[in-house]
């Protein structure tokens, strides 16, 4: 490992990891907002949920290289487009957000939805107000793993040229040199901690009730 | 006031949860549906505010069919009392109480303010306005229960055995207080519970209910102890438990069941046992 070289490349490495976050939190957003209301709806009819969970499991299959060559062609987007990576790590997100997503929303009992909407709630309340928050805790442990998997993903996108922290893989692998590969590694560890830690903290500013009541147990 | 018209409940894989069942809940009165599990008695009471809707026959409310009125306004208008408590888990006490008033777009202050007079109201303390109900005994999550029925001063409460999960003590409790709080409110109460000395104690009328919500007998509880109907309501109703007569022991007079199990003790005109 030759910190020289990190000091003396310091500005291309924060670059680099700016250029990283920047492509991972779009991924995201992303997958949250569009797995939430298809896992919503899986959950509410077993004729989509026996099409919808399956599917999003074989999205996740999908090798990424090739994903990322054919999305230009489907999209017509540019190949050096930075949205085909977006789109593809939004694919892989929503895939293993549904299914996590479902269970989530299937754990919150029908008894408490059925209460809800006795006491008032209109259907469309019920989500918002009732469902969704209860199923707060596993879907924010989804979007944890969406997180880090999105960011290791991003590296990928250096190979067709979206720059990230994957640029210090690829060159460093092509020059023969260890040190510049470790800083990918490590930088990218880096931030999948950093995004775990916000996520984290978003999580117990939105779900209060999860520590208040766990605290009594512990 | 509610009523009752004929009404019959049939799911689609042929189950009759009501058969032909018509009633009028007066206003201001207590009426007790008194059956057990499976009777359709929770059925009848979901009709009220729309969860279920009869397959025939009607249900209205001061002379209005509630099959025309909006489901979610009308479920506003009525408080809920469940066996659960029904409580949001994700709430505290404070919002779980307000939860009425702010779907009913009460300002957050005005809709606080309402939840903690009915805190008072209920008997608790203001102190448990910030938690949450798993940090509560069944007591007063029952009590909160009440609260939050309570909070946009319906006309109606329906009561689905309330007092159900808590434990006797807690329940003879909260039963003296509700009784308390209907002297004051003087709500239309249609209540739902399978326990015999419940009913009696709390309700203006009693249905005791066979299977089908077929009525087995209608009438104040006095009427049904000294008259039962027929061998399923004298049963139901506690049989031979029913069934008192007093003996002298030491002196006093105690009072047996007809199996001869002592029951309870006399007491003379001065109050003190005799």
């Amino acid at each position: 490992m030759r910190f020289d070289w990190v000091a003396d490349n310091m500005g291309q490495i924060l670059m680099m990891s700016w250029a990283h976050v920047q492509v991972s939190v779009l991924p995201i957003f992303l997958s949250l907002l569009i797995a939430v209301p298809i896992a919503w709806w899986a959950h509410r009819q077993k004729s989509a949920r026996r099409v919808l969970v399956p599917i999003s499991g074989v999205l996740y299959a999908l090798p990424s290289l090739p994903l990322f060559v054919l999305l230009p062609v489907v999209l017509g987007t540019r190949i050096l487009d930075p949205l085909n990576l977006v789109v593809a790590l939004t694919l892989y997100g929503v895939a293993l957000l549904v299914r996590t997503a479902v269970d989530a929303f299937d754990s919150v009992g029908r008894i408490i939805r059925d209460d809800a909407l006795a006491i008032g709630h209109s259907p469309r309340q019920v989500f918002w107000r009732v469902a969704l928050p209860l199923a707060g805790p596993p879907l924010l442990a989804g979007t944890r793993v969406v997180s880090a998997s999105t960011l290791s993903l991003v590296s990928v996108g250096a190979l067709i040229g979206v720059p990230s922290l994957g640029y210090f893989f690829t060159n460093g692998y092509q020059r023969g040199f260890p040190t510049e590969i470790m800083v990918g590694v490590i930088g990218t560890v880096v931030l999948a901690v950093i995004f775990d830690v916000i996520i984290v903290v978003a999580g117990r500013l939105l779900l209060p009730w999860v520590r208040a009541t766990d605290r009594r147990r512990g | 006031m509610i009523r009752f018209d004929h009404v019959h409940k049939e799911y689609p894989d042929g189950t009759i949860a009501v058969d032909d069942f018509t009633l009028e809940v007066p206003s201001h009165e207590v009426v007790v549906l008194l059956g057990s599990s499976g009777c359709g008695k929770t059925t009848l009471m979901r009709m009220v505010n729309r969860m279920v809707d009869p397959s025939s026959g009607s249900v209205s409310i001061d002379g209005d069919d509630v099959a025309h009125s909006d489901p979610v306004k009308l479920r506003r208008s009525i408080g809920y009392v469940m066996q659960s408590g029904g409580l949001l888990p994700h709430r505290t006490v404070v919002d779980n109480i307000a939860t009425v008033p702010l779907l009913l777009g009460a300002t957050r202050r005005s809709a606080h303010a309402r939840a903690s007079e009915l805190l008072d109201l209920v008997g608790l303390e203001q102190s448990v306005a910030k938690r949450y109900p798993s940090q509560l005994s069944g007591g007063q999550r029952q009590r909160i229960g009440v609260a939050r029925a309570l909070a946009s001063d319906p006309n109606i409460l329906l009561m689905d055995e309330p007092f159900g999960a808590v434990d006797p003590v807690v329940r003879a409790e909260l039963q003296r207080e509700l009784l308390h709080l209907q002297n004051e409110l003087a709500k239309t109460i249609l209540f739902v519970t399978h326990d015999v000395d419940e009913a009696f104690l709390l309700g203006q009328q009693v249905l005791v209910l066979r299977t089908g919500a077929e009525v087995a007998q209608h009438g104040s509880p006095a009427n049904i102890l000294l008259d039962p109907a027929d061998d399923f309501v004298a049963n139901f109703i506690g049989g031979p438990r029913r069934h008192l007569r007093t003996e002298m022991r030491d002196g006093r007079h105690i009072v047996v069941d007809a199996a001869g199990h002592v029951t309870g003790v006399l007491q003379d005109d001065r109050g003190a046992a005799g």
